[in-house]
């Protein structure tokens, strides 16, 4: 189940740095795409705008195949208040263009699974793949407004990870 | 002075299953011979580790078994009073969705001839269940590793025309026979060597006897799983191919013998064995929905049985049931 998140991440990661390398994070001194994963990363007191945010929530196991097909849920979290150059004005343009980020980068819809328990990552024999994103409406609170998208992501898990 | 094991069984619990598991057997149809599951046997089957030479073709879905048997009254008198009972007719059908696509279910389901794409030479005409087919490769039978159901050898030439993942089909060329053709499974009927166009290749195209390369080492090719018929017998080549098809139409009925098996979660077990079933439909498919809007496709499949003749007692059989209790109950 791990190599499936850390290959969606991957993947969404990649994508992001193709669709749009202007949006980047800054953390722990290293310059990377927009995009982090909560469980990944230290405990922070503040939030980092305009960056996607995965967060793993729910877990189904269907073990009625030959492999059994795990789907995890990973909400999407992001918020914005806009830039201060425009006193935080287009605050709703930078969230739209966040929503779209997120449709492009969910493109292609599945991914070869990676072995990251090994050194280098290895290609495993299964793709893992998910559906569109579900928008939740906005989120107004004071001068930020924010979002969440839910997606779910089907792996199969394979004999070296059972 | 052991103390002698003393077993207090209860009553029978009912049997509470999961799921349904399936496994084929060949039905040789030049000598009419199913492939026959032995009761005998039943005790300690594993639904992982089928006993030979039943092969395991997955979890299906929506197992139903029906019989067409009709017992009817002879009556006799005024009024007239069922004297007696007859069988009218007896028969029995089965059908169920496959979850896995594979050579196997594929054909299975399907119930005609099933063909495996194999590649094409170089400039052939487009043809629906795939075109004239490149040149097919001599297993060789020398080397420090012997030919064998899971290595196949081929001469460092011709070697060099797969690589690991490439999937093969392994069979005798064709010479012009009619009948029945195919390893270890009757793949196809050829009625004249004009109705095949006389293909060398029309044996490879139909055969059930594929497998995927593992590895290619300095000598063959390491196949990741064993061929259908064991080791490939002298004048068995080989040849790479791209995936399978099978058509609405076509004359050939595949015939398999079937053995479903259900696992009790109280260590009991029921198995229905079919020692001939017959395709009653022709390809279909059924779907679940995974989540909106994607989809798990299934191969339909429906079957009906034909008879054998129980060595036991001579009588015409469809079906046979056999139920393992689970340790410990009353029987």
């Amino acid at each position: 189940m791990e190599n499936a998140r850390n290959t969606f991440y991957l993947a969404l990661r990649n994508q992001l740095a193709v669709v749009n390398p202007l949006r980047v994070l800054l953390l722990r001194g290293v310059e990377r795409p927009g995009i982090m994963v909560e469980e990944n990363e230290s405990a922070v007191a503040f939030a980092i705008p305009n960056v996607f945010v995965l967060r793993w929530t729910k877990l189904s196991i269907d073990t009625q195949h030959a492999l059994p097909l795990v789907a995890q849920v990973c909400e999407i979290l992001y918020w914005t208040e806009g830039t201060s150059a425009n006193g935080g004005l287009d605050r709703g343009r930078l969230l739209s263009a966040m929503d779209a980020d997120l449709s492009q980068i969910l493109v292609p819809r599945n991914a070869l699974k990676q072995n990251f328990i090994v050194t280098p990552p290895a290609a495993m024999a299964t793709r893992l793949f998910w559906n569109g994103a579900a928008f939740d409406g906005v989120v107004t609170t004071k001068n930020r407004i924010s979002r969440m998208a839910s997606v779910t992501v089907y792996s199969y898990e394979e004999a070296v990870e059972l | 002075m052991s103390t002698p094991m003393i077993v207090s069984p209860i009553v029978s619990t009912g049997f509470v299953k999961c799921r349904v598991r399936v496994y084929f057997g060949p039905v040789n149809r030049a000598t009419e011979m199913p492939t026959l599951f032995d009761a005998s046997l039943a005790n300690g089957f594993q639904t992982n580790a089928p006993l030979s030479p039943w092969i395991d073709l997955g979890w299906i879905d929506n197992f139903q078994r029906k019989s067409s048997a009709k017992i009817t009254g002879v009556s006799s008198g005024a009024p007239s009073i069922a004297q007696y009972q007859v069988r009218q007719t007896a028969g029995a059908t089965v059908s169920f969705a496959f979850q896995q696509w594979t050579k196997l279910t594929m054909a299975l389901a399907g119930g005609s001839e099933h063909m495996n794409v194999l590649v094409p030479a170089a400039g052939g005409a487009a043809s629906g269940s795939g075109g004239i087919a490149g040149v097919a490769q001599t297993i060789l039978f020398t080397g420090t590793t012997a030919t064998s159901a899971t290595m196949l050898n081929l001469s460092s030439t011709d070697l060099a025309k797969y690589s690991a993942g490439t999937l093969i089909a392994v069979d005798a060329d064709y010479l012009g026979q009619v009948g029945f053709v195919g390893a270890a499974v009757s793949a196809a009927y050829i009625k004249s060597a004009l109705s095949v166009n006389s293909d060398p290749d029309y044996v490879r195209r139909v055969t059930f006897n594929v497998a995927r390369v593992e590895q290619v080492t300095a000598q063959g090719l390491q196949l990741a799983q064993p061929l259908i018929a064991g080791t490939p017998a002298v004048g068995m080549k080989v040849q790479p191919i791209l995936g399978f098809v099978d058509r609405e139409g076509g004359a050939f009925i595949q015939e398999w013998s079937a053995l479903f098996v259900m696992s009790g979660e109280q260590g009991d077990a029921v198995f229905f064995h079919y020692p001939r079933l017959q395709a009653m439909e022709g390809p279909a498919e059924e779907s679940t929905v995974l989540q909106e809007p994607m989809e798990r496709l299934m191969l339909s499949a429906a079957f009906r049985a034909l008879p054998i003749i129980d060595a036991t007692d001579s009588q015409q059989v469809f079906c046979f049931r056999t139920y393992v209790p689970a340790p410990a109950t009353t029987v």
